[in-house]
C-alpha cells in the first residue's frame, strides 16, 4: 500500500507549523510508522534544527531535483524512532528552485518507501505554500487562538478546498486552558463557530515546547507533559484511531498541589 | 472576565475577538470589503427611490455565507401612508441622500 502525503500549513508564520511537523512525524514514528518529514521552505531551513539533525545535512531536496545525488542520499535518519527520516531543504535557494510538478514526483517516490510523508510548508500562500499542497493527501491547518492566525486558516482552508485537497483538518496550537476560562482567549468552541472545519487537535502551551527546541528534541521523544500528549494523541487519529477530542481544562490550586503539573 | 466586568455588563475580549472574526470571514469569504456595502446601499436607496417610497433609515445590506455560497441579503421597507402608498409611482424623483452607517 502506498503511503499517505499530509501537509502541516497555517497561512500566517509563526504559529508551530515547525514544531508541529517535526512532533506528529516523530509521534507517528513512534506508533511504528515509517515516517519521513519533509522541509517545504526553501531558504529558510528549519525542521533540521528544531529536530536537532542540522549537523548531518549533506544533501537537500534541491540537490535530488537537480540530479546531484539520489533521494536516498538527502535522507538523514532520527534514530531515536525506529523509522523516522527528514529530507532537509536547501538554505541558499528560494522557492523557485522546485515546482508542484517536481514536489509530486518527489512525493510519488517517497509514497513506495514510507507510510507517512510529513510536509512542513512554509508561511504564505504563494509558489512554496503551492509546492507544498501539490502532493497532499492530506491538508493539517495549524492555527493560535488568535484572530490574525484564524482569519488566514480561513483562506487557507478556501485555497485547500478550492485545490481539491480538503477538507482541510485544524490544529489548534498554543491554546492556554486558564486564559480561555477568563474569556481572554478564543476556545475550542469559538474557533469551531467561526471556522466550520473538523478539528484534529488541540496543543496547549507548554514551556516544554522551547526547551525541545533548544535542544534539538522533539517533546513527543521525551515528554509526558500537555503538548507531548497532544502530539501523540494527533498521530494516533491520522492513523485512524478514534481519540476523543477534548478542550483542555485549566488546572486548579490542588491539581498543582498535588503535583499533577509537570 | 474580572468581576467589575461582568458587573458592568462588559464583553470578554474572546468574545469580541469571535464577533470580530465572524463579521470579517464573512466579507473575506464573499470578496466584498465592509465598506463596499455601504455603497452598495447608497446605490439602491437612489435606484429605487425613483420608483417607491421606502424607509431609507432602515434600509439594511449584509452578506451572509452559507457552506459553499455567499449571498446578499437587501432588506428595504416600504413606507405605507395615506398619501403614499407603498409601491405608487412617485411624479418626481427624491434626491438619493448617502447614508453614513457601514452597516
Amino acid at each position: 500500500m502506498e503511503g499517505t502525503v499530509i501537509t502541516i500549513t497555517s497561512g500566517k508564520g509563526g504559529v508551530g507549523k515547525t514544531t508541529t511537523t517535526a512532533n506528529i512525524g516523530a509521534a507517528l514514528a513512534l506508533l511504528g510508522k515509517k515516517v519521513v518529514v519533509l522541509d517545504g521552505d526553501i531558504g529558510l531551513r528549519n525542521l533540521d534544527i528544531v529536530m536537532g539533525l542540522e549537523n548531518r545535512i549533506v544533501y537537500d531536496i534541491v540537490d535530488f531535483i537537480e540530479g546531484r545525488c539520489r533521494l536516498r542520499q538527502a535522507l538523514i535518519r532520527d534514530k531515536r524512532a525506529p523509522e523516522l527520516y527528514l529530507i532537509p531543504t536547501a538554505q541558499t535557494r528560494d522557492k523557485s528552485a522546485i515546482n508542484p510538478e517536481q514536489m509530486k514526483q518527489v512525493c510519488d517516490e517517497l509514497r513506495k518507501e514510507f507510510d507517512y510523508v510529513v510536509i512542513d510548508s512554509p508561511a504564505g500562500i504563494e509558489q512554496g505554500f503551492q509546492n507544498a499542497l501539490a502532493p497532499a493527501d492530506d491538508v493539517l491547518v495549524v492555527t493560535n487562538p488568535e484572530v490574525s492566525s484564524v482569519r488566514d486558516a480561513d483562506r487557507v482552508i478556501g485555497l485547500v478546498e478550492s485545490s481539491e485537497k480538503g477538507p482541510a483538518r485544524l490544529i489548534i496550537n498554543r491554546l492556554v486552558p486558564a486564559r480561555v476560562k477568563k474569556q481572554e482567549m478564543l476556545s475550542m468552541q469559538d474557533i469551531i463557530d467561526v471556522l466550520s472545519t473538523d478539528i484534529i487537535g488541540i496543543v496547549p502551551e507548554d514551556e516544554a515546547i522551547l526547551s525541545s527546541s533548544n535542544r534539538g528534541t522533539p517533546v513527543v521523544f521525551n515528554g509526558k507533559g500537555p503538548a507531548s500528549q497532544a502530539y501523540r494523541d494527533i498521530a494516533r487519529r491520522i492513523t485512524g484511531e478514534d481519540v476523543p477530542l477534548t478542550q483542555p481544562q485549566a488546572t486548579s490550586w490542588w491539581q498543582k498541589l498535588l503535583g499533577r503539573v509537570e | 472576565m474580572g468581576f467589575l466586568d461582568r458587573f458592568f455588563g462588559t464583553r470578554s475580549s474572546s468574545e469580541t475577538a469571535k464577533q470580530r472574526l465572524q463579521l470579517v470571514l464573512v466579507h473575506d469569504r464573499a470578496e466584498i470589503p465592509p465598506g463596499m456595502l455601504a455603497l452598495i446601499k447608497d446605490d439602491i436607496i437612489a435606484v429605487l427611490s425613483r420608483r417607491v417610497n421606502i424607509d431609507r433609515d432602515k434600509v439594511a445590506v449584509n452578506v451572509t455565507h452559507e457552506a459553499k455560497s455567499s449571498k446578499l441579503l437587501v432588506d428595504i421597507p416600504l413606507l405605507s401612508n395615506d398619501n403614499n402608498a407603498p409601491g405608487r409611482m412617485r411624479g418626481e424623483p427624491q434626491r438619493p441622500r448617502r447614508t453614513s452607517s457601514s452597516s
